[in-house]
């Protein structure tokens, strides 16, 4: 999932790198209000953690790599902020040292792995645990079960980031400027990919850590778990949603779209690219296996592309990504609806940054 | 709880008082339990006991890193607790005092270079850069370890490991050193080394308190032995040497093996009368 | 492009199980520890050695870094913007060019670039070159299949070239930065570029137990193996082996975190990271500014030029 330099228009590097600021800032604020005691090492301790789950890759042929992140562990343990700040700095050194990812494509990369991913998991796994005690089975299904959907997530949004691409970016005779795989495309392969394999082996590495440290080291699982009984019990007052900045954040990103707007040309010989019939027609070739799943997020998501007259990619590209993101607020939305109307008035865990110091 | 008078120390001269202390780690697993003892200026001070008596426990009281559930401690003849610390005033005279190396190297020394690392703590008293720079240099001389300014901690040998956290220590100038196993995992020329450091430091006018359960050292590091026992209690405190012929009480606070005399203590190491 | 027509599923996670921390598939598990001990391995011999060339005298290694970081920055901003062959493979001889300037043995630089730039790269990129992903004009036919033309068009080869150089350029000049640069000067740099206290203390931080849990992990698997009989356990176990240790690994950490953080606080870190380094400007970073701006003035005119 880390996209490289080169995949990426240097638009839309600069559209996730200005929209993770806010991000970036506000998960800072939130570590360094506990920093004063000792956290601090243990985010950096969630960062090296973050980069060696990331090192190990299965290649898969759409454009980008298939691997665990870690992030909703380290959410589920520390808390989504150090998440944020954690996988961001793992990303980072991956990028400055390993060429995996690109440095330039840091902030697209953080914005899915390291934002999305961990808010969307912890979101899941919070609704799946409420009244649950801290040694309960429940609890590392539901953690496995926010990791396997963080991950999509965050496979979904770097599939939506790639797949714009060649719509936006390409020269006069059609010819992809960056990541040339459209997202009819490159969302099939990655989720494919990611709802098979990567988010299996999250699934496992995360529950797995979490009834591991069940078993074995329970002081861990309670540092961001201050007010959830050892064993079966009830309490906790109710609490400030934790998505409230993850809103805050996608709404950023809505408004700072239009800053990556920089119309790649006039009117483009785009009908060949554009053409509906013609598409569906090359559909007809690409293999069964994946027919299914082109199909249908081609149906789902074609009404995005919204450009099909070649005279305005700018709206095009707007249309586009709001649809992208729109899907993205709509898992939030529904998780952060879903756990408010459960929870009314009753809350199990203690946030990370409610934890007594 | 034998706690004495409000605000005054238990003896005039004492440094470092511990009354009544006692901690839990978790709230569950008991660490110390009713701990009072007191350390006088320019004294040298072994805490001894078995694993997991509580002597690294409480060597983290006296550095002020963790704090007594009960009982409480004084340090400079001021009140330390958590809330104390808080204060930048207050946290800067008694971290610049009392200086800790831990018995992890590994743990202490966590910069990218040996030389920021020697630097982190005059940093944060705030001090100027000349001066720091200055400090530095002495320490990395002082400890032999010049050529390694530049490299990167994790590179170097424990011995060298070492050297980097006791000079980062130094270069504070405290007043009291706690030390945590100083000589453990180190092989003997690096031991010898540091025992005559410590000895030498001690000459110097500082005050040395160590924690550890290796008794052959004891008779150049210690002037004085505070025994744990395995309950979390101090067994007995006193002048090392009667602490060392005392057999049956090392055994019953298991850092001799019981019915045995330890072949080390027996192989005739003098003896102050 | 990923799929066959009716691969079974159980198939597709038998590919998995190359990755190491998969063991999804039905793997033995000596694979699982052979990949993951080497690769730590060799992670930590790379990166030491990349210490190695920071301290050679060349004209990378004697920069301001702060300069270094902005310039290379900038290229790497540059490259990202063109949109022609020929002046992205000009880019990359010009990286080729400070290599060998900075003393870099250009085969080691070469294979270093390439390594990274995942062999899957070449492979993502390959089918974008037929005319079902992008379409355009056929040049080189390679029949029908289902009755419909295929071949790969003139605009996925270019697309794919464009993708390959542009990436081969893009890793090359960040490799160049962190090769030349000793990582405390990096942090350094960063941090003189007023690069978040935070984030430079944790990303100082995060290096340092990247060793440390490398190496926890390689005694863990080394441990494991001496107790393992032959290769011949189920996937189940493995699985477990990997989350247990993933989880003793990090209590480990934790512990080895609180301890480092107890050491700080001891010499009084009170929340702040200051650093005694300082940099000084010289006439050479200067040079240096100047020369990459002409380049990156060039390149994009160029690209310009040959038109958008």
């Amino acid at each position: 999932m880390h996209i490289p330099d080169g995949y990426l228009s240097p638009e839309t590097c600069g559209v996730f790198g200005a929209a993770m600021v806010p991000v970036w800032t506000t998960a800072g604020r939130r570590v360094r209000k506990i920093v004063k005691n000792r956290y601090v090492p243990l985010v950096a301790l969630g960062a090296a953690y973050s980069f060696l789950v990331m090192m190990f890759n299965v290649p898969i042929p759409d454009g980008t790599t298939a691997h665990a992140v870690g992030a909703v562990l380290i959410a589920v343990l520390l808390g989504p902020w150090a998440a944020v700040v954690a996988v961001s700095i793992a990303l980072l050194i991956q990028a400055l040292f390993f060429g995996d990812g690109g440095v330039l494509a840091l902030g697209a990369n953080t914005f899915n792995m390291a934002f999305v991913m961990p808010m969307v998991g912890y979101g899941v796994y919070r609704t799946l645990s409420r009244n649950v005690s801290l040694t309960s089975p429940r609890r590392p299904i539901a953690a496995g079960m926010g990791a396997y959907v963080g991950l999509n997530a965050a496979a979904f949004c770097s599939a939506v980031e790639l797949g714009l691409q060649p719509a936006l970016f390409h020269s006069a005779n059609g010819t992809p400027l960056y990541s040339p795989f459209h997202l009819a495309q490159s969302i099939p392969a990655m989720a494919f990919a990611h709802l098979t394999v990567a988010g299996g082996v999250e699934f496992a590495l995360t529950a797995g850590v979490v009834a591991y440290l069940q078993r074995a080291n329970l002081p861990l699982l309670r540092i961001n778990h201050r007010a959830v009984p050892d064993t079966d019990a009830e309490l906790a007052p109710p609490n400030r949603p934790p998505w409230r900045w993850a809103l805050v954040g996608l709404a950023t990103l809505v408004v700072l779209t239009p800053v990556g707007l920089r119309a790649p040309g006039g009117a483009f010989g785009e009908d060949a690219l554009s053409d509906l019939p013609l598409h569906k027609y090359h559909l007809d070739a690409v293999p069964t296996g994946l027919r299914h799943y082109a199909g249908f997020w081609h149906n789902a998501l074609f009404n995005g592309y919204g450009f099909d007259n070649g005279s305005h990619p700018t709206i095009g590209y707007l249309v586009s990504a709001l649809v992208g993101i729109a899907v993205i607020g709509a898992v939030v939305f529904a998780g952060f609806t879903v756990v408010r109307r459960v929870r009314r008035g009753h809350d199990v865990d203690d946030d990370f940054e409610t934890a007594p110091t | 709880m034998t706690v004495s008078d409000a605000d005054m120390p238990t003896a005039d001269d004492a440094l470092l008082i511990v009354e009544g202390a006692s901690y839990s780690y978790l709230d569950r697993f008991p660490a110390l339990d009713d701990v009072s003892m007191s350390v006088q200026s320019g004294e040298k001070v072994a805490l001894l006991g078995a694993n997991g008596c509580g002597k690294s426990t409480l060597l983290k009281v006296l550095a002020g890193l963790l704090f007594p559930d009960r009982g409480r401690y004084t340090a400079f003849a001021a009140h330390v607790t958590e809330d104390g610390l808080e204060d930048a005033q207050f946290a800067r005279g008694f971290r610049s005092r009392v200086g800790v190396v831990f018995q992890n190297s590994e743990a202490q020394v966590f910069s990218p270079t040996v030389r920021e690392e020697i630097a982190f703590g005059p940093l944060n008293m705030g001090l100027e850069r000349d001066e720091i720079a200055e400090r530095v240099d002495d320490s990395l001389a002082m400890l032999d370890i010049l050529d390694l300014a530049d490299r990167a901690p994790y590179q170097l040998s424990g011995g060298q490991k070492k050297r980097v956290a006791i000079a980062s220590v130094l270069v504070m100038n405290p007043d009291v050193l706690l030390l945590d196993e100083p000589t453990a995992t180190l092989d003997a020329r690096t031991q010898d080394w540091l025992i005559d450091l410590l000895v030498e430091l001690n000459a110097a006018g500082k005050t040395i308190v160590l924690a550890t359960h290796d008794l052959n050292t004891l008779d150049r590091l210690a002037d004085r032995c505070i025994v744990f026992s395995e309950d979390h209690r101090v067994a007995t405190d006193g002048p090392t040497h009667r602490v060392l012929r005392d057999q049956d009480l090392l055994a019953a606070v298991n850092l001799v093996r019981a019915g045995s005399r330890s072949p080390r203590l027996a192989a005739g190491w003098p003896l102050p009368s | 492009m990923s799929a066959t027509s009716t691969t079974p599923k159980w198939l597709l996670q038998h590919e998995v199980g190359l990755c190491p921390c998969a063991c999804i598939g039905k793997r033995r598990k000596g694979g699982v520890i052979e990949k993951t001990t080497s690769g730590a391995a060799a992670l930590l011999r790379q990166t030491l050695f990349s210490e190695d060339v920071a301290g050679e005298r060349g004209l990378l290694q004697r920069l301001d870094p702060r300069v270094k970081v902005l310039s290379l920055l900038g290229l790497l901003v540059v490259t990202a913007d063109l949109r022609h062959i020929p002046v992205l493979l000009g880019m990359y001889a010009g990286t080729l060019a400070l290599a060998a300037a900075s003393k870099l043995r250009l085969s080691f630089f070469v294979k270093r670039v390439w390594l990274f730039i995942p062999v899957f790269t070449g492979v993502v990129v390959l089918p974008a070159t037929l005319n079902v992903v992008t379409h355009g004009d056929i040049v080189v036919p390679l029949g029908t299949w289902f009755g419909h033309h295929l071949g790969l068009t003139e605009q996925g080869l270019r697309s794919a070239g464009l993708v390959v150089t542009r990436v081969a350029t893009s890793i090359s000049l960040v490799v160049l930065l962190t090769i030349s640069t000793p990582w405390a000067k990096l942090l350094a740099a960063l941090r003189a570029l007023r690069a978040p206290r935070l984030l430079i203390l944790v990303l100082g931080m995060a290096y340092r137990y990247l060793f440390l849990l490398l190496n926890a992990v390689t005694d863990m698997y080394v441990a494991r193996r001496a107790r393992t009989v032959a290769g011949a356990t189920d996937a189940t176990s493995g699985r477990l082996l990997v989350a247990a240790s993933a989880g003793a690994l990090f209590g480990k950490a934790q512990t080895l975190a609180e301890e480092v953080h107890l050491a700080m606080v001891a010499r009084g870190y009170a929340g702040d990271a200051r650093s005694v380094t300082a940099f000084r400007m010289r006439l050479l970073d200067a040079a240096f500014v100047l020369a990459c701006v002409a380049a990156a003035v060039a390149a994009v005119g160029v690209d310009r030029l040959l038109g958008r």
